[in-house]
Formats: structure tokens, sequence, C-alpha cells
């Protein structure tokens, strides 16, 4: 179980958290929704220990998270990049090697083992071909499944996506999503991911928490947080919520909220 | 049998390591071959037979000789060793492949601090530590100047870098036209760097200097690995990167300054050096560090060597050497560089 108890942060200052209450289950697919600036990435950011918080507190199994070892927290909790720019020449594997650092003493990566578990985690993510390319000549969404398989080397029972899905094409958007739920299935993997995409978050996720402000503006189960009403406050957009014959929910933005020469209609 | 339990054998594949030992061995026989030029080379040219088995007054001469050149080419390697290793570090640490000593100002910074504490009168032995100050500081003014919203802009550390290297030339001339009357040779020493005061003793002073710095640097190769992939790649990994970049940056600086203390200023040995070894080592800093640190012995070796016998008896300052070597590089890198 993950907690954020009155978590603040900022850049310089800029705020980015405003005293954010929420909870993560272990276990659980949680989705981070909010417009831009919501303070989403920065939460990922704080759980995978790249910033500190100002103030507030991040509890991991009702124990501080600062009070963790570093590498304990980097073996339970990985966290996969929106975009990574790679400015010396890495091999992929190497790239994937790396998830194992956290588990060697040194930071080392070339066991035999770890190399074995980095090759299984690319053909998990349909990169074992691209294994001894160099990761700075791959494209956005090749370098995007080559970050998931590091993650999977990793081992970690928490995973902390950014925006997983944005860049990738139908094809392998689906099948991201399928390795996903695969790994969750398998390993009970907790998954707490960035997204834009309201539908994905409604579908995809056990929870929802939706950002506003640095702060939450509504938590709970999809159905629960994920309304016309709730929407509009997070996005300032109306939103035509539409049911498929499955019983599946559909979220078509249709106007920005309290702009009525710019409505637009679909 | 869970999904990554299985497969170890395709690992057989992709051997992590099996290029590692040819490539240090070549860099160690490029150090030798240098070191050989090194010693052969100069007013005086020795046939490598007279000094290995020459018997006799020839062989007696050749080896007086090389005796004499063996404390310079000594300290030409452990500068160079120093100025690689210290860039190729900085170079992964700020993700950046134009990171250097000199470039940065580090080296401009080192100097100064030498030369006042060597005007004020203090011993050679203090005065790696006044380098080492004096590149502290310029570093974190250089690092001050280029941070824009918490981060290192690229452009913004070159531009300082130059800001800092056009303080300390013109604070090194006002110290020098006003102090000291051997001005113009003390200039040039501390400014284009000079190989010609070595000695024994000055090299028994660098030693420590530079096992300590070279060490610190070896030991967080690994961390470096990820630090070269981004600095929030290297916390997400479990790296406490404050204290790395602390104690990276730290060695780094005592290595520029023990390095300027010794030598003076020569450029472009951190630039050039970590990217001829990355082209042929990889970006693993586990090799890329000792290669750097070899072929940076290598290349100053035969730098002072090449300053010694071209217009020889006349000598060229070794920092004109390796920035006429140097320059053009850096411009090519530039380029290339989005």
């Amino acid at each position: 179980m993950l907690e954020a108890r009155a978590l603040s942060a900022s850049y310089g200052a800029t705020p980015a958290l405003a005293g954010l209450d929420a909870q993560v289950p272990s276990g659980a697919i949680v989705a981070l929704l909010g417009e831009n600036g919501s303070g989403k990435s920065t939460l990922l950011k704080l759980i995978a220990r790249i910033f500190r918080p100002d103030a507030g507190e991040l509890l991991l199994d009702g124990r501080p998270l600062s009070q963790y070892p570093r590498r304990e927290t980097a073996r339970r909790i990985a966290y996969v990049p929106q975009s990574a720019e790679l400015v010396f020449p890495i091999r992929s594997l190497d790239l994937v090697l790396q998830g194992r650092a956290p588990h060697n003493s040194g930071f080392a990566t070339d066991a035999p083992s770890d190399r074995g578990l980095a090759l299984e985690a690319m053909r998990s993510c349909d990169v074992e071909a691209l294994a001894s390319r160099d990761a700075s000549t791959l494209s956005g969404g090749e370098k995007r499944r080559v970050f998931l398989a590091r993650a999977l080397a990793q081992e970690a029972e928490i995973w902390l996506l950014d925006e997983p899905t944005s860049g990738l094409d139908p094809r392998h958007r689906l099948e991201f999503l399928e390795t996903l739920s695969r790994v969750h299935r398998e390993r009970k993997t907790t998954v707490l991911f960035v997204t834009h995409e309201i539908d994905l978050a409604a579908t995809l996720s056990d929870r929802v928490i939706l950002l506003r402000g640095g702060k939450a503006l509504a938590q709970g189960s999809p159905s629960e947080a994920i309304t016309a009403e709730t929407l509009a406050r997070a996005f300032d957009v109306e939103t035509r919520v539409e049911v498929d014959s499955t019983g599946r929910r559909h979220f078509v933005p249709v106007a920005p909220v309290g702009v009525p020469d710019r409505v637009v209609r679909t | 049998m869970s999904l990554l339990q299985r497969g170890t054998h395709e690992a057989i594949h992709f051997p992590a390591s099996a290029s590692r030992l040819p490539i240090l061995a070549a860099a160690s026989l490029l150090l030798l071959v240098a070191m050989t030029a090194g010693l052969t080379w100069g007013g005086v040219h020795l046939s490598f037979r007279d000094l290995w088995t020459g018997a006799g007054e020839p062989g007696e001469i050749a080896r007086r000789i090389a005796a004499l050149r063996l404390p310079r080419v000594a300290l030409a390697a452990l500068v160079g060793a120093c100025l690689a290793l210290a860039g190729a570090a900085m170079q992964a640490l700020l993700k950046n492949p134009l990171a250097d000593p000199f470039l940065l100002g580090t080296s401009g910074g080192a100097a100064t601090g030498a030369a006042i504490a060597s005007l004020a009168g203090a011993s050679p032995l203090v005065s790696p530590g006044a380098a080492f100050a004096g590149a502290v500081g310029s570093s974190l003014a250089v690092a001050a100047l280029a941070r824009r919203g918490g981060r290192l802009d690229l452009h913004r550390l070159l531009l300082s870098g130059l800001i800092a290297n056009a303080f300390f030339s013109a604070v090194l001339l006002g110290i020098f036209s006003v102090a000291s009357s051997q001005a113009a040779r003390t200039m040039l020493f501390w400014m284009m760097g000079s190989l010609a005061d070595a000695s024994l003793a000055r090299i028994a002073a660098l030693l420590p200097y530079a096992t300590l710095g070279g060490a610190v640097l070896l030991l967080s190769a690994a961390r470096l690995n990820l630090f070269a992939v981004g600095e929030e790649n290297a916390a997400a990994l479990g790296v406490d990167t404050e204290r790395s970049k602390r104690l990276v940056f730290l060695a780094a600086s005592l290595l520029t300054g023990a390095a300027v203390a010794f030598a003076g200023v020569i450029g472009f040995v951190g630039l050039l050096v970590p990217h001829a070894a990355r082209a042929a080592a990889g970006n693993d800093q586990r090799i890329l560090l000792p290669v750097s640190a070899l072929s940076g012995a290598a290349l100053l070796v035969a730098a002072d060597a090449l300053s010694r016998t071209a217009f020889a008896p006349a000598e060229l300052p070794i920092g004109a050497v390796t920035a006429a070597v140097g320059a053009p590089l850096f411009a090519w890198l530039l380029l290339k560089t989005p």
C-alpha cells in the first residue's frame, strides 16, 4: 500500500503538488488523471525518489518512504519515464540490464543470471530483436517498450508509468496493454499510471485518482471518480458519456466549460 | 516457472564483457609505445636497441639520457591520465559529451589557485591543494551560472566555461604582469602547460592526489553508467544522486587540480580522449574510465615527445600541441551535437 499524506512539492517557485492525499492499494491498477500541470508526473517522481517532497509524507506499507534505503525502494518500485533522451550510445540490452542495478552490489549489471532475466523481459515486450541495437537510435515506441522490459527485469512490485501509451501506434498500444495486464495478473504488480486517455483510465484501472492543482479532486473506483461532473471540474470540459452495447462507458469531451463562443460540436 | 526464470542460456549470444580485456590491453600497448617514443625522441635521438640492449658506451649514454627523460615521461603519463579520467567522468555525470575540465573553466580556476599559492611562496607540496580549491571554486561558479530552472543547461554551461576562462586568463595575466620578474615564462607555464620542470619529487607529490581521485572515479563507474542515461534515471534506480554528484565532482576537481598544479593548463585532453575511447570501447564506464586513463597518458606522452622534437632544440608548449589537435575535434563535436 502506497499512501500520500498532505504531500506538497514544487519546482523552484512553481508549486506542483499542494497537500495531496491519496491511496494506492497493493495489487491494484490505479490511474492518475488530470490536466497538464496538475501534478501527475510529479507524484510519480516523488514516489520514485527522483525528487523530495517539500512537506507531507509518502508511506510505503505504513512506513515513510524516506526511511527505506534507496536501493530497497528501487528494488520494489520501478519507474518508466515518458521519454528519455539518450545522449550516449547504449545497447538496448544494457539499458534493460540497468534494471538489475539495485539488486546487485556496486550497481553492477552483468551477472549471467541478470542477462537471462533481461532477455526474457525483452522477449515479453517484443523487443528481443532490438537487444544489440543502440537504444539511442530506436523510435519512441520501441524505446518505451525497452524501458518497460527494464521495469520487468527490475522485478519490482510497484510500477510507475508516465503516459505509457502516448506515441504508440494502435498495435503496439494494444500489445503494451496486454503485456501490462499479463504481468499484473501473474505477479500481482501494483500499477500507478499517468494518462490523458479517460477511456483507458475507466476501463483498465481498479481505482482512479483525479488531480487538479496538485490536489485530489476525486478518487475511488472508475465509476465513482469519473463522471461528467468530476471531469468538468478537473478539465474544464463538458463531457458526453456514452454507454456501448457491452455496457462500457466512453467519455467524449464536447466543449470547454464556460467558453460558449468556442464550443466544439462533435 | 515464471515468465522471467527461463532462458538464461540465451545470454551466451550477448556477452557483456567479452571485449573488455583486449581493449584494455590495446590501450596499455598504446601507452607503452608512446612511452618508448617519449624516452627515445628529443633533442638527441636515441636508438631503441642502444637503450635496451646496448653494451659499452653507446648503451650507457642512451640509458643515462633516457633516465633524465624518464621523470618527464612519467609526469606526462600521470597528468594525461588525470585529465582524461576527469573529463570522461564529468561527461557521464553531466550526460554531456562536451564536458571537459579545460572548456568548463575548471583548469583555469586550478591554475589561478596554484599560481596565487606559488606567488605567495607556498611549497610545491601545497600547490595541488590550492589548485584543487581553485578548481572547485571555478566549477561551482560555472555550475551556478549554467543552472536554469533547476537543471544544467548545455549551452549555458559552455558559455559559462568561456566566461570563467576569460576571467581566469585576465587574473593570471594581471598577477604576473605586476608580480614576477620571470613573468613571461611562468605565465606560459600556467596558461599553455609545460612538463619541463618534471622531477621525481614532483611526481611523488602528484601521485597521492591522482591515486585518490582516480580510485574514487573508478569505484563510481557503475553508478556513472546510470547517470549517463540521466540523473533521474540514476535516482530511480536507487542511487543517492546528490551524494554521488558531490563525490564525482570533487574527485574530478582533485584530478584536474593536481594535473594543473604540476603541468599548468593543458587543454582538450579531457575532451579528446574519452571520445576516442568511447568509439573504441563503448560507453560502459567500467571499461571507458580505465581505457580513457591509459589513452590519456599515452596521448600526453606522445604530444610531449612531439613538442620536444618538432622544432628541436626549441620546445613547443604542450598545450599548443593538444589544442592544435583538440580544437578541430571540438568544432566537429559541436556540429554533431543536436
